[in-house]
């Protein structure tokens, strides 16, 4: 009898200090959501303040959503907000808030049989919009060019779209994955295959990167690599206690360090 | 006898339920309660069905109307009158597509050699590079530091460095295109890299040098060639830039009609909330605001105005574009280079006239297109279940087009059924009729116990191993003849039927074990007293009057197959386009996405109430009818068989 007792006054008493921690709700950005925000996460959590985290990274579309209907005290997004999404906020009666993270830089990768290393930024744009379907039209080993995107909810897909795709859509023949990492694999696997990742994933397995029209994705580098973007917090509202604590550490030094291990270019380096 | 023995226990049953009325003296009669609890149970089912089909409809019901507003918007804005061009331009890009692979081809007969050499120092370059790229990082970043480090620090970083090059340069494996000789040079040259010599190695240049030079060489052979490419790729830019100038105009006619909306609404809401509240502060606050995200709303006469005046000078181009494009095509050798660009040119020839009808309908549809033409509900219909293109977050013109999810869908139950029906069938005719109590014993549970496995550990399953067996397959010589093969995806359509064909299996199994086992004995017996051996009545007496049932458990199995989410969001590939049917049955091998999964992948990050958010729910209804017909048709077919059966 004794062990059960004190099982559940250590169960209870964990749960009441569960009670007694603010939970901060963060959604949005699969970009940041899947490596770096969970690491400031634990990093601030190991600094000593009661608070637990609950992050769902689905793509920075969710951001917004989740802003609007009060369910989420921080969205994180790898774009800016729209117009509509603006208004969509606002017509709830909040104001969005916004505060620059990190900046990240849009890697494209091939596989690493792939003979070739340099595209331009046109060639780049024909692969993707389906107007070069073969390799061998960029100088390449002859196969047909297989195209790997994020899914319509992420905002890498966007981004990739307004920094290079001129306003144009992707091929019909584009495969859509849920995430930076099964791109990375499916590129690994295919010899033919072409895609995108952020500056984090790049260094999977089987993958290479290529530079385009000469520039490398390197934080050194950044003014002249074209794909390279910032990245952003936002709250409805003026930010307060816990989520202001927060944001604060985040765009701190220590923050910075924890920016720059996982592969994002912090914000003092960007500028 | 027996037949009035089982009303008779049917009865006692009853009976033992309706005599302990131990409980009335709270005031309940117990019998009631019974009664009440068991038909309160199956009311509850059928009133969450009912319930699921209203929220269903409810929500998809306003797709019409909104998508029918989108698509008015699309032409008031003009977005249409642009597309009218674009659609056909689009082609264009094919066909450069296959002229530039004509002459990749072309030039390849005389410069390939080079390229590879190239190509091959290159990625041995890289290679290396990456194997000491710890050594080259720290090196570089040492001389990189202002004040410049000591040589104390920089002298050992090189050595190291000098190390890690010496050391990776003789492990490296140097491709056949390299004479032994060149082999050692290659070697020798890489073991050297630093990030401290600017220059580009020695033989490196060399081989770049020649690349140039034996490209120069094949341009200049097929000279027409280059030209008329170039000549054709080129074509189309003026008009580009006048309709890119159009396009901007009309998006954002488009945007601000957009944002007009989303703030009109917005306002309503904020109004509403001003009219509730009690608080005078907090009132005037509202109105306030409401106030402040009035805005205008668009003129669409006014802006689209600029857009037909136009339409004059963009035919013009066009036609400028059409004379181009023929001149150019009616420059392209027939003769020269190797049969697969010849075919390629030829391919080109053959879809010329089309594009140019096509191209010369578009300019005379643009001078009489009129942004007033009413948007029927008709088109509005046709644009969903007929639409070929499902594009969502466009930065132009969403479109719900849901046949290539159908496609999808169906291809993919397709497969397996194929791969189930005789599995499972076969399966289930021998653990019935021919197995011993303990193979049964062995056989049943374990097909039922497939249907515990998770469908996204299967899911895992397909990603993980059944992907690159596939793959590994496709690519054994001997296995050519297959079509389709060698596979380019690991992920598509075959891998995900043949897990769901795993998925389906137990379903189908034990449907159609069960009717067998319905099959009366007396035919069993009259078959033997005739004296048909086993196998003769299995076949000739027991799988045909076993048959509808059995028919029925396939259907089942594609009820199951088609519902289905998990394993086809993450094995079938997600492409969301037609599969190209032009490769016969290899085209099991592309990669699709299904009703289910588009669902699962978007519903998340849509806005409630969008029509993005109603498409979804269209594309769910459909699936719920899908289901309904085949749980229907099965239920049919068992009907039949009881009627046969009495």
């Amino acid at each position: 009898m004794k062990p059960v007792l004190l099982l559940l006054i250590m169960m209870m008493s964990m749960a009441a200090e569960l009670w007694a921690q603010t939970t901060l709700r963060i959604r949005g950005s699969d970009t940041l959501g899947a490596k770096l925000v969970p690491q400031l996460a634990e990093a601030f959590k190991k600094q000593g303040h009661k608070v637990s985290f609950d992050i769902a990274a689905e793509g920075s579309s969710t951001t917004f959503t989740n802003l609007a209907s009060g369910t989420a005290e921080i969205g994180m997004s790898s774009r800016k907000v729209k117009a509509d999404e603006r208004a969509l906020i606002r017509s709830k009666g909040a104001l969005l808030h916004e505060y620059e993270l990190a900046w990240d830089m849009i890697c494209i990768v091939i596989n690493k049989n792939n003979p070739i290393n340099d595209l331009s930024k046109k060639q780049i744009l024909q692969i993707f919009a389906g107007d070069i379907k073969d390799w061998s039209e960029v100088g390449g080993t002859p196969g047909p060019v297989s195209i790997y995107t994020r899914n319509t909810s992420s905002g890498t897909y966007r981004d990739f779209i307004a920094m290079a795709m001129k306003g144009r859509e992707y091929g019909a023949q584009s495969q859509k994955m849920a995430g930076n990492e099964q791109i990375a694999s499916e590129v690994g696997s295919n010899m033919n295959g072409i895609g995108y990742v952020g500056l984090a994933y790049a260094q999977s397995k089987d993958i290479k990167i290529i530079t385009i029209g000469g520039a490398e994705p390197k934080v050194s580098k950044m003014k002249q690599y074209p794909y390279a973007r910032p990245t952003y917090f936002y709250t409805c509202g003026e930010p307060t206690g816990t989520t202001k604590e927060f944001i604060d550490f985040c765009l701190s030094g220590a923050g910075e360090a924890i920016v720059a291990k996982v592969g994002f270019i912090p914000l003092t380096l960007a500028k | 006898m027996e037949e009035r023995l089982a009303p008779l226990e049917r009865q006692s049953l009853g009976c033992m339920l309706l005599k302990k009325k131990k409980l009335n003296a709270l005031g309940f009669d117990t019998q009631k309660f019974i009664r009440f609890f068991f038909a309160s149970n199956a009311s509850v089912t059928i009133i969450v069905l009912v319930l699921i089909m209203l929220m269903l409809l409810r929500e998809g019901a306003g797709f019409l109307k909104t998508y029918k507003y989108e698509l008015e918007t699309y032409r008031h804005a003009g977005l249409e009158f642009c597309d009218i061009v674009d659609r056909p331009l689009a082609q264009h890009q094919q066909l450069t597509s296959r002229l530039r692979r004509a002459l990749g081809a072309s030039l390849d007969t005389i410069s390939q050699h080079a390229r590879n050499r190239r190509d091959a120092y290159l990625n041995m370059k890289r290679q290396i590079e990456e194997e000491s790229s710890l050594q080259r990082e720290a090196l570089s970043v040492a001389l990189e530091q202002t004040p410049s480090a000591g040589d104390k620090i920089i002298e050992p970083l090189r050595t190291q460095l000098a190390i890690a090059g010496v050391k990776s340069a003789m492990s490296l494996t140097v491709r056949s295109f390299f004479s032994l000789d060149e082999a050692d040079k290659i070697r020798a040259e890489l073991s050297q890299l630093s990030p401290e010599t600017k220059d580009i190695p020695a033989f490196l240049k060399q081989l770049n040098d020649h690349f140039s030079t034996s490209d120069k060489a094949a341009k200049k052979s097929f000279a027409t060639l280059v030209k008329a490419t170039e000549i054709f790729e080129e074509a189309p830019e003026t008009l580009q830039e006048i309709l890119i100038e159009i396009k901007e105009h009309v998006l954002q006619t488009k945007t601000a009609a957009n944002e007009f909306n989303t703030l009109k609404s917005g306002r309503l809401k904020l109004l509403e909330a001003a009219e509730n509240t009690q608080n005078p502060v907090e009132k005037a606050d509202l109105l306030k605001e409401a106030a402040a995200t009035q805005a205008m709303p668009v003129d669409f006469h006014q802006r689209i105005k600029l857009v037909t005046s136009r339409a004059d000078e963009l035919a013009e181009k066009v036609h400028q574009y059409i004379t181009a494009i023929q001149k150019a095509a009616a420059n392209l050798p027939t003769r020269g280079s190797p049969a697969h660009a010849i075919a390629l040119l030829d391919e080109v020839h053959h879809e010329l006239p089309l594009h140019v009808q096509e191209m010369q309908t578009a300019a005379d549809e643009i001078k009489t297109w009129s942004p007033d033409k009413p948007v029927s509900f008709l088109t509005v219909i046709g644009a969903f279940f007929f639409g070929s293109n499902w594009i969502t977050n466009s930065s132009w013109q969403d479109s719900f087009g849901f046949v290539p999810l159908l496609t999808g869908s169906l291809i993919i139950s397709l497969i397996a059924i194929v791969i189930a029906t005789p599995i499972s069938l076969m399966a289930a005719i021998y653990s019935n009729q021919f197995a011993s109590e303990r193979e049964k014993e062995l056989i049943k549970p374990v097909i039922e116990f497939i249907q515990a496995i998770p469908s996204i550990v299967l899911g895992f399953i397909g990603i993980s191993v059944l992907g690159d067996l596939i793959k590994d397959v496709s690519e054994v010589t001997w296995l050519q003849w297959i079509p389709g093969f060698p596979i380019q995806e690991r992920l598509n359509m075959f891998n995900a039927g043949c897990l769901l064909a795993l998925m389906a299996i137990p379903t189908m199994f034990s449907l159609s074990e069960d009717a067998l086992n319905n099959v009366p004995e007396a035919y069993v017996d009259a078959s033997d007293a005739l004296g048909a051996t086993k196998l003769q009545t299995v076949f000739r007496v027991i799988v045909p009057s076993a048959f509808s049932g059995m028919a029925a458990a396939v259907l089942l199995g594609i009820g199951r197959v088609i519902g289905e989410t998990m394993v086809v969001l993450l094995v079938a590939g997600n492409r969301i386009a037609i599969p190209d049917f032009s490769s016969g049955a290899g085209v099991v091998f592309q990669p699709a996405h299904t009703l289910t999964g588009i669902i699962a992948q978007e519903l998340g990050e849509v806005s409630r109430g969008s029509t993005h958010w109603q498409a979804l729910f269209m594309v769910g209804i459909v699936l719920f009818c899908i289901s309904l017909i085949i749980n229907w048709c099965a239920r049919t077919f068992v009907r039949r068989f009881e009627q046969f059966k009495a």
